[in-house]
């Protein structure tokens, strides 16, 4: 046990629930689901995608900066800004405060364009900013430009754990006294065509023909998950510091697990030893048991592999049936954001004593002994978990507690 | 020239047209390196006219930026 007890002062969260934390979730509580057909992908194989509606760059940044910035950029800084408006970190001593963001792929969709430019108009055609706006490490570097932030400044890839493992690390820069505050968080805007026809051809995504119904975890008709973009931002201090301040604490992060399948490229580990591994981590940092456990914001992806596995490992590790969610059944898979959306999610939850509903769960998997929450549940939770895992057999899982 | 520079200012990269006069300077646009790389480009392949990005970045306002434009232009180059 590591004790660790990080307190979180601030939420910002851009999702396809819409732009700001209670658009987002608002969103996830009425089991709306935001996926729609998507004219990006027109001609695809699959068609269908999660995202953020009426996010204009241009209005909520100012079309200078805009100009210059890869939408996962973008996203992060208006998430960001919320935020930093609910904890002003810029009045700390800049060179304590710590930026870490989870990303799978930073500016992907940069990275294509440009790449069409070379092939159709060679070399000089290419922008000067293509590096600028699409290498990971910018989406960090851009919010330390924007708040003036002069500590440990990290971007963090672990694909579909990247935004929980950014959150891990920074707690890990808190408990370690490098830092005093750390802004934390997941971004991927990955909904370009490349990406979209790899997730195809690797069979990952859903391919029903309604978009609503498409992102349906732990349920028996799923066929695979919806993707989506977003992202997500916690203000992060050690607890201690924050009582001292008297600062308002939304919730705690009292644990964190990270380790690795080492099985396989895309499949999770079919005995989920590495999610049991990382689960049982998360408690220990935490001082609990599996028994404290009142609710988990699961992976859930709506894949069959990942819901078998990680319902079979919830069920067998987690025998107190705690109620478990998916909210990737409204927002789709948010790729490198999910963990950090999740988890701010799941601050909510214990905050406010509800659980999100999972959508579009009509008939749960009868091989998993789940409690899944098909509706929004008020409930009294102490201590929740909030899992995501990535491609590579990365997994991370945080445990948040009640203030 | 005048209003082709300030149109390329204005719509690629996103200056603000009242800050753009002929006595601006890049400072005063805020104009970097990038940028005038990116001014160049535009130059050679929507109006024809071939000036480097460090010939660009010599010029001290937006009216000798003109000039040349309109120097190049003449020369046919």
């Amino acid at each position: 046990m590591t004790g660790l007890d990080v307190a979180v002062t601030g939420l910002g969260l851009v999702t396809p629930g819409g732009v700001g934390v209670d658009a987002g979730w608002a969103a996830v509580l009425a089991g709306r689901s935001a996926a729609a057909h998507d004219p990006v992908s027109a001609g695809h194989e699959v068609t269908i995608s999660c995202r953020v509606p009426g996010f204009d760059a241009d209005a909520l940044l100012g079309a200078r900066r805009a100009v210059r910035l890869d939408r996962f950029s973008a996203l992060a800084l208006v998430a960001a800004r919320e935020a930093v408006a609910e904890d002003d970190v810029t009045a700390e001593d800049a060179a304590r405060v710590g930026v870490v963001i989870g990303t799978s792929a930073g500016g992907g969709a940069t990275f294509e364009r440009q790449h069409g430019v070379l092939l159709a108009d060679g070399p000089t055609g290419v922008s000067p900013l293509v590096l600028p706006m699409h290498l990971p490490n910018m989406v960090a570097g851009q919010l330390a430009m924007e708040f003036g932030l002069r500590g440990p400044n990290l971007v963090v890839s672990t694909a579909c754990a990247s935004g929980a493992t950014a959150i891990g690390v920074a707690c890990d820069l808190l408990a370690a006294r490098r830092c005093d505050v750390v802004l934390a968080g997941g971004v991927d805007a990955l909904l370009n065509p490349l990406t979209m026809a790899g997730f195809a051809r690797m069979g990952a995504l859903s391919r029903r023909d309604d978009p609503a119904t498409a992102s349906r975890p732990f349920d028996v008709d799923r066929d695979g998950f919806v993707a989506g973009e977003g992202a997500a931002v916690l203000v992060l201090r050690r607890a201690e510091d924050a009582r001292a301040d008297g600062r308002r604490v939304r919730a705690r992060v009292v644990g964190y697990g990270a380790t690795a399948d080492a099985h396989h490229i895309t499949n999770p580990h079919p005995d989920g030893r590495g999610v049991i591994a990382a689960t049982r981590a998360a408690l220990a940092d935490a001082g609990a048991s599996p028994a404290d456990v009142g609710h988990v914001n699961a992976h859930g992806t709506s894949t069959q592999l990942n819901d078998l596995v990680e319902g079979r490992v919830l069920a067998e590790l987690l025998p107190s049936g705690p109620l478990v969610t998916s909210t990737k059944g409204v927002t789709g898979h948010m790729l490198g954001a999910a963990g950090a959306a999740e988890a701010v999610f799941t601050v909510l939850a214990v905050e406010r004593g509800v659980v999100p509903p999972t959508a579009n769960l009509t008939t749960l998997d009868p091989r998993l002994e789940l409690d899944v929450a098909t509706a929004a549940v008020r409930r009294r939770v102490d201590l929740a978990l909030s899992n995501s895992f990535g491609f590579g057999g990365q997994n991370a899982v945080l445990a948040i507690a009640k203030a | 020239m005048y209003e082709t520079l300030r149109n390329i200012l204005v719509d690629t990269l996103k200056v603000a047209p009242e800050q753009i006069t002929p006595d601006a300077t890049k400072d005063d646009l805020d104009l970097d390196s990038l940028a005038f790389v990116e001014l160049s480009m535009v130059l050679g392949k929507e109006h024809g006219l071939h000036i480097s990005d460090d010939e660009l970045f010599d010029m001290e306002t937006v009216g000798d930026i003109v000039a040349l434009m309109e120097e190049r232009a003449g020369t046919g180059r």
